[in-house]
């Protein structure tokens, strides 16, 4: 019976990774949440997954590229512009 | 009653933002063409739309908002294009990244890094994200861009994307283990 608790309470850490990434969005039931937290707490692979996880989110929105604009597309955008705004 | 509102000034854009446009657009679809016909298509759809503009938004927000929005449209007409497509088979993960217990396996468990707090780490990581993006595979890199990139709830990626929430789940899965690894790898490396 202990066993069997331990196995139904208990994630791996293939489940505890998928449930972060629905904590995430706040689309973890508490329960999902309890067993989570209780995973994390013993695993310390888990707690760096979660935290780097995070880190990259957060600098995601900032990715932006280094190329600049052509210039024959910088002339291009400014004919259509001209074009579209004197009629 | 008069109003003051700020006008908008087509004839600055190009100078002020196509740069800044194009430069957001291009990791987000991966392909310098495609960036440049959404810069263009999103000055043209302002031009049109240059009446509603009331200047609530400064003028910067207000194009970006407009490219975001072509953005998505890429996606959308993308994946109905592109005939449903390679759903990846769900099993395939397992023996990939963990073992046959669920654990990590022993080559990909998470390692230390120190976090990335200045803006020149930042930077480093940012890069590092786009190129790790670029190397995923076609349908998580959509997941994962517009999930993470530009900020968007799994609903309405499922829409956009046209796939099943369990998919988006395995996908999102998926994609956060390899960023995960990929950015770990080439950041253990500086």
């Amino acid at each position: 019976m202990k066993r069997f608790m331990m196995k139904y309470l208990m994630l791996n850490c293939k489940e505890a990774t998928l449930l972060m990434a629905k904590k995430e969005e706040g689309k973890l039931s508490l329960g999902g949440r309890l067993q989570l937290s209780m995973h994390t707490s013993m695993c310390s692979f888990c707690r760096k997954f979660e935290k780097q996880t995070r880190q990259i989110a957060k600098e995601s929105p900032h990715v932006h590229a280094e190329d600049s604009l052509s210039a024959a597309a910088q002339e291009k955008f400014l004919r259509l512009i001209d074009e579209h705004s004197t009629n | 009653m008069e109003e003051k509102v700020t006008k908008a000034n087509p004839q600055n854009w190009v100078s002020l933002y196509a740069t800044q446009l194009y430069q957001y657009a291009l990791p987000r679809v991966d392909d310098s063409a495609i960036a440049e016909d959404l810069v263009q298509e999103t000055f043209l759809s302002a031009l049109k739309g240059l009446d509603g503009y009331k200047g609530e938004a400064s003028e910067k927000n207000w194009l970006f908002t407009i490219l975001k929005n072509k953005i998505i449209d890429f996606y959308r007409k993308k994946t109905r294009e592109e005939s449903i497509m390679n759903i990846p088979d769900l099993q395939s993960m397992e023996s990939d990244w963990f073992d046959k217990d669920g654990n990590w396996a022993e080559n990909k468990m998470p390692k230390d890094w120190q976090a990335a707090d200045n803006p020149t780490e930042r930077k480093e990581i940012q890069k590092l994200i786009n190129w790790c993006k670029e190397h995923l595979k076609e349908l998580q890199q959509h997941v994962f861009t517009l999930k993470y990139m530009e900020d968007m709830e799994s609903d309405e990626i499922c829409k956009v994307l046209n796939i099943s929430t369990s998919n988006y789940w395995v996908l999102i899965h998926r994609a956060r283990l390899k960023m995960r690894d990929c950015v770990e790898h080439y950041w253990l490396k500086n």
